[in-house]
């Protein structure tokens, strides 16, 4: 009997050939649409929080509790290398580096530009987030007069590699000191507050310019996978002001929680579309075959087994469409994963807002199992309505009804 | 053929309603989409431009690219006999822009320091205005430094207190001075705020030999929209060596992130209408298969194919412009409302201040041409999704389609 009614639905679901091909194309192409721009918005969050982890403040920073109001030499963290060497003990932490940031100008024979020189140790950095991957020109290396530069500073500067930079701050005597530093490198970290501002030179020159203790510094950035953390390091360092990353920059969880709002309202208006859609396919559907029900109920089949026939034609709508947009999607996400959505004629614009001309896909499970989902449901809801019909079903009317 | 695809409409309720309400919906949801996108991205513009930067800059050539003194404007007098002979010129002034490091008894920064005429530059920028505390500048306010509310916060210095200065003068020998802040100012642009500040022109003059020099001259017009031909004029009566560059130019980068903002927007609400195109494009597909009877009568009584086009295409124009009628007033009313009262979303600015935002406000674009060729793409949109119900019924031979099952 199941077998009877599966292919009696297999077949009326494909009756009308170019109405429910039409169906099948709008959610094919729908989803499909829909599946790569949130890929494609999704992708660029995921890229500018891992851009940021990697340049700065990986999963958790510490910070001396003034420093991030008033950046100046004395509040940095005393004794850095103790806790550091404490917490890179712990299994949690993948990964640790310290950093000495200041302020000043930086200024080349021509241009000026105010500017950070950041103290960094390059290996570290390197294990910490892949620092080299930044790397736009030049050479990753520091040396012994040696830095890199942000890709923005970089431009306002008009600095080449090779070029020289003269940075100008206080130092701990309170006195007007510059270093000149041969720029080695260009790098580009996405991290817009780095790449317009940052200069990077060796940690340990950086401290002996500005007269500090080698065990100091402004920042330890911690790289882990534990939630945990954060928080035991809050009770193990009551006197730090230990930051996670959503904390630090509230921007980026705006911008996710902007993303994932928009990202829905987007999903729940197309499915609403789409529902609509079906909805006007079976319904006609079942109105042109009403008598063929009548003579089936008058024959004996109980509504029931009508109402599985035809929430099983739906299905059979909703479920081709949703694996040809779904293959479709899978295709263009997977395209837009490897190549990207090449922007690189607005590359300025997106740079000033430190993100990559190429805008890759990011590709969750999730998306696929939410669309088959609503799609199972518009297909499953668009047949109440002409099901009522079929309920209030008087055979004999309706065989005797013209069509 | 009018009136009778009138009467289709009215029988017809079912596919009626459902294009009435997705051309309404579609038509409404575009119209104020647009105006929000196109409303911040003027704020944005506006900001930038009213805060410090001007519609158009002269420059000697070479100083943008690889910048010195040695690209430094040495007849200023001469460029301004040329914009007060310019038409549709608002204002102009010339700056004098140079980086040093000021110093206050304890803390130290790194800063713009600009060399200003305090009375033109009130008509230029938002200088005068965005005063906080102590004064404004004068010609006569000597070495009185007005500076961002940041940089003051940064170098922990009250209105009265006295700051070093060190800097290259235009010579490039070495310029120090002892400055005293009689005023700061709060824009709300972040990086301005934390690194400008201003001294008048004259005063600089004698400490940077900047007489009749400027590094550039900032000029605002009367309409912001005749900058390209403004920006032509000017241009030709300038020395070889000195170039007229529009905001387009200087601005590039938020130009080019504003194009970047737009396609964005458009790729998304391109979605919505490939969704809504179906939609429209299965409902009226099923309304004419319904009537594929109908139509093979109409054929045999003599109406043509072109007839049928034609009926066809009255009813989606007649279905598409009454929702566009409908939709196009309350888009409009709500673009126009928000571009006066614009949307507050607190903390907006402060959350993105690195990216220039400056204001809490988001007000929409209230633009009768935007809205024109945004209901003129849903008109489109809807002719274009009558075409494949066209096609398959005039496929159809006059009596097939009469005894069509």
């Amino acid at each position: 009997m199941y077998k009877i009614i599966l292919k009696l639905a297999w077949n009326n679901a494909f009756l009308r050939l170019s109405r429910t091909l039409l169906v099948i194309l709008m959610i094919a192409v729908s989803m499909s649409m829909m599946l790569s721009i949130q890929g494609i918005y999704d992708g660029m969050t995921v890229s500018m929080i891992d851009k940021t982890k990697r340049s700065d403040c990986g999963e958790i920073s510490l910070y001396n509790p003034d420093y991030r109001l008033n950046k100046i030499l004395t509040n940095s963290i005393k004794g850095a290398d103790k806790i550091r060497a404490d917490i890179a003990s712990r299994k949690e932490v993948r990964a640790i580096v310290t950093r000495f940031n200041v302020e000043g100008l930086s200024a080349t024979a021509r241009k000026s530009s105010f500017s950070n020189i950041i103290g960094i140790n390059l290996q570290d950095e390197i294990d910490f987030g892949q620092f080299d991957a930044f790397l736009q020109k030049g050479e990753m290396i520091l040396g012994k007069r040696g830095g890199l530069i942000g890709s923005e500073l970089a431009k306002t500067l008009k600095i080449r590699i090779g070029s020289k930079v003269i940075f100008s701050t206080q130092d701990s005597s309170g006195e007007i000191n510059a270093i000149r530093v041969k720029i080695k490198g260009i790098v580009q970290t996405g991290n817009i507050g780095l790449d317009t501002t940052a200069l990077y030179i060796d940690g340990k020159r950086l401290h002996t310019f500005l007269g500090v203790q080698e065990s100091e510094a402004t920042q330890i950035a911690i790289r882990t996978d534990s939630p945990t953390l954060e928080q035991d390091l809050q009770e193990r360092y009551p006197k730090l002001d230990v930051k996670s990353l959503m904390e630090l920059y509230p921007m980026l969880q705006q911008m996710k929680d902007m993303m994932a709002i928009f990202n829905s309202i987007t999903f729940c208006i197309v499915m609403l579309v789409v529902f609509i859609g079906i909805l006007g396919v079976m319904y006609v559907s079942i109105l042109d075959r009403i008598r063929e029900f009548g003579i089936m109920r008058a024959l004996g089949m109980e509504y029931s087994t009508s109402r599985l026939q035809i929430y099983l034609e739906a299905l059979f709508v909703g479920l081709t469409g949703y694996a040809a947009g779904a293959v479709l999607g899978l295709g263009a996400l997977l395209y837009l994963q490897k190549y990207g959505l090449n922007l690189s004629r607005f590359a300025d614009g997106l740079a000033s807002f430190g993100m990559d001309t190429i805008l890759y896909a990011h590709i969750e499970p999730i998306y696929f199992i939410n669309t088959f989902l609503a799609i199972i449901a518009a297909s499953l809801i668009s047949v109440v309505l002409p099901l009522k019909k079929i309920k209030n079903l008087n055979p004999i009317d309706v065989i005797k009804a013209e069509t | 053929m009018f009136s009778l695809a009138l009467k289709n409409i009215v029988f017809y309720r079912g596919r009626s309603i459902t294009t009435l309400l997705l051309t309404f919906l579609s038509a409404l949801l575009f119209i104020v989409y647009v105006a929000m996108m196109d409303g911040s991205h003027h704020s944005m513009l506006k900001n930038a431009l009213e805060v410090y930067g001007g519609a158009i800059e002269i420059y000697k050539k070479g100083y943008r690219d690889v910048g010195g003194n040695q690209y430094l404007i040495r007849d200023v007098a001469k460029v301004e006999k040329v914009l007060n002979t310019t038409e549709g010129i608002t204002s102009f002034t010339s700056r004098y822009e140079t980086y040093g490091l000021l110093s206050s008894a304890e803390f130290s920064a790194a800063a713009m320091v600009v060399g200003i005429n305090p009375e033109k530059e009130r008509s230029m920028s938002k200088l005068s205005s965005t005063l906080v505390a102590g004064d404004y500048l004068s010609e006569n306010s000597g070495n009185c430094l007005y500076a961002g509310a940041d940089l003051v916060k940064k170098l922990q210095i009250k209105v009265g207190d006295e700051i070093s200065f060190i800097g290259s003068a235009s010579d490039n020998s070495f310029a120090a001075d002892l400055f005293k802040l009689c005023g700061v100012f709060k824009t709300g642009s972040f990086e301005f705020d934390a690194s400008a500040s201003f001294i008048t022109h004259s005063y600089f003059d004698e400490l940077m030999y900047t007489q009749n020099k400027a590094t550039y001259l900032t000029i605002k017009l009367d309409k912001l929209n005749m900058v390209d031909e403004i920006n032509k004029i000017i241009q030709s009566h300038l020395d070889e060596d000195l170039e007229s560059v529009s905001w387009k130019v200087l601005m590039k980068s938020m130009v080019e992130a504003m194009q970047v903002d737009s396609v964005f927007g458009y790729i998304s609400m391109s979605l919505f209408f490939v969704v809504i195109f179906f939609v429209i494009m299965i409902f009226g597909f099923i309304n004419v298969s319904s009537r594929i009877r109908e139509f093979g009568t109409l054929r045999s009584i003599g109406l043509s194919r072109g007839n049928v086009r034609k009926l066809l295409f009255y009813e989606i124009f007649i279905l598409s412009s009454l929702a566009i009628i409908a939709a196009t007033p309350i888009g409009a009313y709500i673009a126009y409302f928000f571009s006066v009262h614009p949307i507050v979303i607190q903390g907006i600015s402060e959350t993105y201040k690195e990216y220039g935002i400056v204001s809490d406000e988001i007000p929409f674009a209230f633009d009768l041409w935007t809205i024109s060729w945004n209901v003129a793409l849903i008109f489109i949109l809807n002719f274009l999704s009558i075409i494949y119900p066209i096609t398959y019924i005039n496929g159809f031979k006059p009596i097939e389609a009469s005894h069509h099952v």
